[in-house]
């Protein structure tokens, strides 16, 4: 008995006769999908007034100067003058090294915490739900609320950790948190992880739980050992939900306010000024909206190339499953 | 034997007109005084010899107005409508009689106008102002502001304002301070009414001072031997000795540290000067520098002040201050008021620590400088947003009705109660001032800081110059980013760009 190959019966050569489905150009293809459009157009529409007009209007703004002294209306051209002033400002290359620092420690501390205690709650033991309750607090509590408090623990006269420390007899004084320009961009950064970590770690543990548990059964009877298993078998089954978590995690980051606004506004003198805080006090500190809105442009920008990563990495499935 | 001047006022009610008349005509009793004590009373408008304590204390209580009467003037009783305003009133760290007070403002307002339907909003001093902005470009803003003396000019050059001054709302401009009119006037024109003036002092505590070997009962004369106080009290108690405030973007900062910057005979601008134009720079001259330099060496080498004086702004400085951990701090009279309620609430041990430091606390005038003795000539002032830019439309009755009541003699003088002085000088004479000086401890010695306030500079830019610029200046001092020469050049070459932007 002969089988026929599956080239040969399912497919067949294109021959120069066959006709082509015509192409749709775009605005056929929106007429042909006109009712799918027209379910999303409310929608479109909330979008289009508060995500594209204000988009439009910082765009429109940072083209203009706005002094102090001047309402907006009266507002000068100034052209592409904003966006060379940003560029070349001191103050915001060091807001940017900041915000460096700030996002890609955060997103690395978080992430390596996250996923350990994701690893971690992978094991049934007794207490997981309690712990692992527990563990999602700081990612419950109003950033605001954790800000503030976290703003009297690392007080640098009367905080409890300085207080301590001082009545272990580790430090002679209480340590300087929050106004030393060395030690307050880590002592923020802690509470940022101290904060995010819970995120991470649910993501991660989400990830973990779609390893099929027969595969690590597998590789154990082959012979491998748990570092093996985990690099080998589990690390590439999260790789996809890894990529997820650090971008949402990156951008988070990067768009930060809450925690570095209400614990030291920026300061002291701008060491813990990231790009977001950076802009509210250009704008509303000192009433220069143009030269927010080029400094926002930019960072739209930047954003949005990340945006692009994101939804490629969301969508990979996707191009796969579709060919 | 002829009678006094003094003795004239108080033997007869005078008409306002009269009263300011006799005020400003006390300049031969002047010619004691020193001749920048003079130069600073140009400034304000407070003559010295006349506005001493003893004879705010002799005029007090001597005439009687009809608040009602005043304000029907100028909007009958039976109006009908409606009023949004915006206040920095009452906060957590204030004393409960401002709570009492407020109340009964708002209370006594609603049984004056019972028809005027108000919408009230008491906003955080420190975020007013950003606040504020955003509402008025964004067309929603309040019908009427009560605002720090220093932001007023700002809104009024960006055309934000109408025009509305004491005329407005039947009272003379020659009834409040001249520097405190000053601050609400832009290109001759008046865009507001002063609600209220004050000066701080400096407060102490005597046990401190004692355990340090210093005179329990003097202050530091100069800032040099404030420096020197604040290291005393360090050394021998391990307490701080000063309450520094370097917060940026705190309204707190300025009132502290530039009576230091101009004592020293600097400044932002020329603000400080006998005339001054706003048109020299002053931040990085060496007067300046010294006054940087002390801040320098009190934060830095002695380490004999707050370490979170960068973050604090003065609420942070009253518990410590309360728990006898503090020696000095600059100050409005309210803070007595403020350590009497806390020392009320403390229990147990804290509560004896608490009663001791309120028995200790002294009052004593600000230190001088080798240019002169200054103190910021604060207050607030009541505006009226132009029409198009308040949420549903201005109320024009509504507000002058509100500004009438608040800036009158009476409700001048209660609102200002523990922390200021009335923005209406006929609020001096009202039984409850007279009530005030009975019953505040202190309040004698901020009132005769007067003849020493300077008022920051009117211009739109004085907001950033004073809560951004010079604050990062000091921050870059404080946590050595920057020499004091560095950071002084830096503050200057910022303010000369603002200053030229237009």
């Amino acid at each position: 008995m002969t089988l026929a190959t599956p080239t040969t019966t399912i497919r067949k050569p294109a021959s120069a006769g066959a006709v082509r489905p015509r192409k749709l150009n775009i605005l056929q293809r929106i007429w042909k999908h006109r009712h799918d459009y027209l379910y999303v157009l409310p929608s479109i529409g909330v979008m289009l007034l508060v995500i594209a007009y204000p988009v439009y209007y910082t765009v429109y703004l940072s083209f203009f100067n706005t002094p102090p002294n001047l309402a907006l209306e009266d507002k000068i051209y100034v052209g592409l003058d904003n966006y060379w002033r940003v560029i070349t400002a001191e103050s915001v290359h060091e807001a940017t090294w900041n915000t460096w620092v700030w996002t890609l420690w955060s997103t690395f501390l978080a992430f390596v915490i996250g996923f350990a205690a994701a690893l971690a709650l992978n094991h049934e033991f007794r207490g997981r739900g309690l712990l692992r309750g527990t563990l999602l607090v700081p990612y419950v509590i109003s950033a605001v609320a954790a800000a503030y408090i976290w703003r009297w623990i690392f007080h640098s006269d009367f905080g409890v950790v300085g207080a301590i420390s001082v009545a272990l007899g580790i430090t002679e004084r209480p340590i300087n948190f929050l106004d030393n320009v060395d030690i307050v961009m880590p002592s923020l950064i802690a509470v940022n992880v101290w904060k995010e970590f819970p995120f991470a770690m649910i993501m991660m543990l989400a990830g973990l739980q779609t390893v099929p548990e027969q595969l690590l059964r597998a590789a154990q009877v082959d012979g491998a050992n748990a570092w093996q298993r985990f690099w080998h078998v589990t690390v590439p089954h999260v790789k996809g939900v890894t990529l997820v978590t650090v971008l949402l995690l990156l951008v988070t980051n990067l768009n930060s306010f809450t925690i570095p606004y209400i614990m030291t506004g920026g300061g002291p003198a701008g060491a813990s000024e990231i790009w977001i805080t950076h802009i509210y006090q250009i704008a509303f500190g000192r009433i220069r909206f143009g030269l927010a809105s080029a400094y926002s442009v930019i960072l739209f920008v930047i954003m949005m190339g990340m945006g692009y990563f994101y939804v490629r990495a969301l969508t990979r499935g996707d191009d796969r499953s579709h060919g | 034997m002829s009678k006094s001047k003094d003795d004239g006022i108080l033997s007869r009610p005078l008409g306002r007109r009269q009263f300011m008349a006799y005020t400003a005509g006390a300049g031969v009793a002047a010619a004691g005084l020193s001749s920048t004590a003079l130069a600073q009373a140009s400034k304000t408008g407070v003559d010295p010899a006349k506005w001493t304590a003893a004879y705010i204390k002799s005029i007090a209580g001597t005439e009687t107005y009809d608040t009602a009467a005043e304000c029907y003037k100028v909007v009958p009783k039976d109006y009908k409508g409606r009023l949004t305003y915006w206040y920095f009133g009452p906060t957590q760290a204030s004393p409960q009689i401002e709570h009492d007070l407020d109340k009964q403002f708002w209370d006594a307002f609603k049984a004056m106008y019972p028809n005027i339907q108000v919408t009230a909003l008491n906003l955080n001093y420190n975020e007013m102002i950003d606040k504020l902005r955003t509402s008025a470009i964004g067309k929603a803003a309040p019908m009427v502001v009560r605002l720090p003396i220093l932001a007023g000019v700002e809104f009024a050059a960006k055309g934000q304002l109408m025009e509305f001054g004491p005329e407005s709302v039947g009272y003379s401009k020659d009834e409040f301070w001249p520097g405190a009119m000053k601050s609400v006037t832009w290109k001759g024109k008046t865009y507001g009414v002063p609600t209220n003036n004050e000066t701080m002092a400096l407060i102490w505590n005597a046990a401190l001072f004692k355990a340090a070997g210093l005179d329990p009962e003097s202050p530091p004369a100069t800032w040099d031997d404030l420096v020197a106080y604040s290291k005393a009290i360090k050394d021998k108690t391990g307490k701080n000795g000063y309450g520094m405030v370097a917060r940026v973007n705190a309204g707190n900062t300025p009132f502290r540290f530039m009576p230091q910057l101009w004592a020293f005979g600097g400044g932002a601008l020329d603000e400080a000067e006998e005339n001054p134009t706003y048109k020299s720079i002053f931040v990085n001259n060496d007067a300046s520098k010294k006054a940087l330099q002390a801040s320098y060496d009190m934060y830095v080498r002695d380490k004999s002040v707050p370490t979170s004086a960068l973050t604090n702004t003065q609420n942070e400085n009253q518990d410590p201050f309360i728990a006898g951990n503090l020696g000095m701090m600059i100050a409005h009279p309210s803070e007595y008021a403020v350590m009497l309620d806390r020392a009320k609430k403390a229990t147990g041990e804290d509560k004896k620590v608490a009663d001791e430091v309120v028995a200790n606390m002294r009052y004593g005038l600000i230190p001088k400088g080798a240019a002169r003795r200054a103190v910021v000539f604060g207050g607030s002032n009541a505006h009226v947003f132009r029409p198009d830019l308040v949420d549903g439309g201005l109320d024009v009755n509504a507000a002058k009705a509100i500004i009438a009541f608040a800036t009158g003699p009476e409700w001048s003088t209660k609102m200002a109660w523990v922390s200021s002085n009335p923005g209406n000088l006929r609020g001096f004479k009202t039984k409850w001032m007279k009530e005030r000086l009975e019953t505040i401890k202190f309040l004698d010695v901020t009132t005769s800081m007067l003849p020493n306030g300077i008022p920051f500079p009117v211009v739109p830019q004085a907001t950033e110059i004073m809560n951004i610029i010079v604050p990062n200046m000091l921050q870059n001092v404080l946590t050595q980013k920057m020499t004091v020469a560095a950071a002084a050049d830096t503050a200057a070459k910022q303010i000369k760009e603002l200053m030229n932007e237009l």
